[in-house]
């Protein structure tokens, strides 16, 4: 059985300079919903795009179901799909005309054309606008008509750069609601990226992280919040007071998994909150440290962000990626 | 081949539907010309300064200034690439199984196609003007076909300069530098005869020459004794400039 995507040794340089990926390592089985996450200039939409045989690698090898993405391009563009992170479809025309334009390109036949197109139409909720130009629909239609013709041709794997970039959470959740229900009807494989943790954590079957061009961590939500510790204590502590020599302590304490700083606030991963919460006070106390707030939570996705990349994913990124859509839209 | 001619099509039928919902362009465009045949033709004519071998000035020119349009519009097509580039449209379209020449033809026929609807609209104002066509059916449908293949040779042509520029501004100032060099330096507005030696030389390698002559003998003049040469340039010029945008193509994403 070929895995849907398999990534070996992946390197790209651009223009002798910039080393966008650096030895990327990647399985990704077939029917899964993959989430590829990482903040901006990652790597992600480079890796989209070599998979896709839009651009060559600089080294390294890279397979969509077992077939070469260089050596037999035409084969792979004939099983994928592709929704570029950027706005892709013709603002001028009707959301009908789109599809209709990418039907024949796909050689989706005459008598079929019409119900494959109306159907992907419902599936994405557009049917009351498919006569309306594209310029007059909303940034969350636009994403669902990309995301439609996407649709088309039943891929065996298709390929989402950022789907949700600038949508509000209620179009997000209705472009995933969306999503979910014709990957149960066709098994499709979904392999998206995203700089939304809470997106990977509700949506993927299997996350990698990826940062500066690396995979820095794989697995489940589960497991990838498991590789933390059971639970998360947080202790509220002067900022001053949080100094690397307490890290080492810490860390030399058996029961504790791991370590992060952040904003004053000290994060201590463990299996079990209850037995060790008492030691760790002590602890804190003999080191002469007052604890203002305490508090107990399980580990999320952006702990584990936290932890491999070193900074959260912040919120102004998302605000600019936000305008910068719209842009994109009025220019169209 | 098969492939790559549905796949012109697909594109023609998409410029078609593009012009169905919004023909602005078509007529903004059309003022330009629309002025030379109705002021400069007239003014130039009562001066009598330039010999037209006995049609009157305004007939002379009208072919050559539909042509300098079309081939606006040509040219001007790769700004809409450079526009699909910045979005994530060229990125989509080169994902699917068409083939790369199959998409640069069919834009290039594509753009033929919007010129000739920009050449149409200039033939009832030059009629009401009094220009008069040689009434000849045939003549007239060559004449326009001449048109449509010339334009997508130029589409192709500035399909290629957005395969090198990034950015749209800097597409502009090229697209001008282009086209009023090949329009001054052609027969568009007066026989190459008047013509220093230098740029008579320079207009033998001019596309737009042979489009113009071609076009002029079919609707004006009648004198179709280059003809045949007129159709080998324009189809040695088309091959050029698909192939060469074939290659430049696929850097236009990268
Ligand atoms: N076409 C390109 N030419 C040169 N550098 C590029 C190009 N595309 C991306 N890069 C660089 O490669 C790195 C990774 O970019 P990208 O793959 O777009 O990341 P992401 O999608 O995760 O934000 C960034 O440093 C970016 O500036
Ligand atoms: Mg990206």
């Amino acid at each position: 059985m070929d895995f849907a995507v398999q990534v070996k040794n992946l390197v790209k340089v651009y223009d002798g300079k910039v080393k966008a990926l650096d030895g990327v390592e990647l399985d990704v089985e077939p029917g899964e919903v993959f989430a590829l996450l990482g903040p901006n200039g990652a790597g992600k939409t480079t890796l989209i795009r070599i998979l896709t045989t839009q651009l060559k690698p600089t080294a390294g090898e890279a397979y969509i179901f077992g077939l070469n993405v260089v050596r037999n391009g035409g084969k792979v563009r004939r099983l994928i799909s592709y929704v570029p992170q950027e706005m892709s479809v013709w603002t001028d025309i009707s959301g009908y005309e789109n599809l209709l334009v990418y039907a024949k390109i796909f050689d989706v036949p005459s008598h079929e054309r019409g119900k494959i197109i109306d159907e992907v139409l419902e599936n994405m909720g557009l049917t009351h606008v498919k006569n309306d130009l594209v310029r007059t629909y909303s940034g969350g239609m636009i994403r669902r008509l990309e995301i439609a013709c996407a649709m088309l041709t039943k891929p065996k794997i298709m390929f989402l750069d950022e789907p949700t970039i600038g949508l509000d959470p209620a179009a997000r959740k209705v472009v995933w609601e969306r999503l979910g229900v014709f990957k149960e009807e066709y098994g499709v494989t979904i392999f998206f990226t995203t700089h939304y943790m809470d997106e990977a954590d509700l949506y993927a079957d299997d996350i990698a992280i990826i940062n500066q061009g690396k995979i820095v961590a794989r697995g489940t939500s589960e497991d990838l919040k498991h590789s933390l510790g059971g639970e998360v204590i947080s202790f509220t502590l002067e900022k001053a007071a949080i100094k690397p020599e307490l890290f080492q302590e810490l860390r030399k304490l058996v029961f504790v998994k791991d370590v992060l700083v952040e904003n004053g606030s000290l994060n201590v991963f463990v299996d079990d909150a209850e037995s060790t919460l008492s030691i760790l006070m002590n602890f804190l106390k003999s080191e002469g440290l007052s604890v203002g707030k305490v508090s107990i939570n399980k580990p999320t996705l952006d702990d584990v962000f936290l932890k491999h990349v070193g900074t959260r994913l912040e919120e102004k990124g998302r605000i600019s990626d936000v305008t910068q859509m719209r842009y994109m839209i009025r220019r169209g | 081949m098969m492939e790559g001619l549905k796949n012109m099509l697909v594109m023609i039928e998409l410029e078609l539907r593009r012009l169905r919902h919004d023909r602005t362009e078509i007529y903004f465009r059309a003022v330009q010309p629309i002025l030379w045949i109705l002021i400069y033709g007239p003014v130039m004519s009562s001066v009598r300064a330039i010999p037209t071998g006995g049609v009157p000035y305004t007939d002379f020119i009208t072919p050559g200034v539909m042509i300098q349009t079309t081939t606006f519009v040509s040219i001007f097509y790769g700004l809409m690439m450079v526009w699909e580039r910045e979005s994530g449209i060229l990125k989509k379209l080169l994902v699917t199984p068409a083939s790369r020449y199959s998409m640069v033809i069919g834009r290039s026929m594509a753009s033929g196609v919007r010129a000739l609807f920009q050449a149409l609209i200039i033939l009832p104002i030059a009629l009401i003007i009094g220009v008069r066509f040689i009434p000849n059916p045939a003549y007239f449908s060559l004449a326009f076909t001449i048109i449509f293949f010339a334009s997508g040779g130029f589409a192709a042509i500035s399909i290629l300069v957005a395969s090198f520029m990034k950015t749209r501004e800097r597409f502009m100032g090229i697209g001008q530098a282009i086209i009023m060099p090949l329009f001054f330096a052609s027969n568009a507005l007066y026989p190459v005869q008047m013509m220093p030696p230098i740029l008579r030389e320079f207009s033998t390698f001019n596309p737009l020459s042979y489009v113009v002559d071609a076009v002029r003998g079919l609707l004006i003049t009648g004198d179709l004794s280059n003809l045949l040469m007129d159709l080998v340039a324009i189809a040695i010029f088309d091959a050029v400039s698909f192939i060469l945008a074939s290659i430049s193509f696929k850097r236009i994403i990268e």
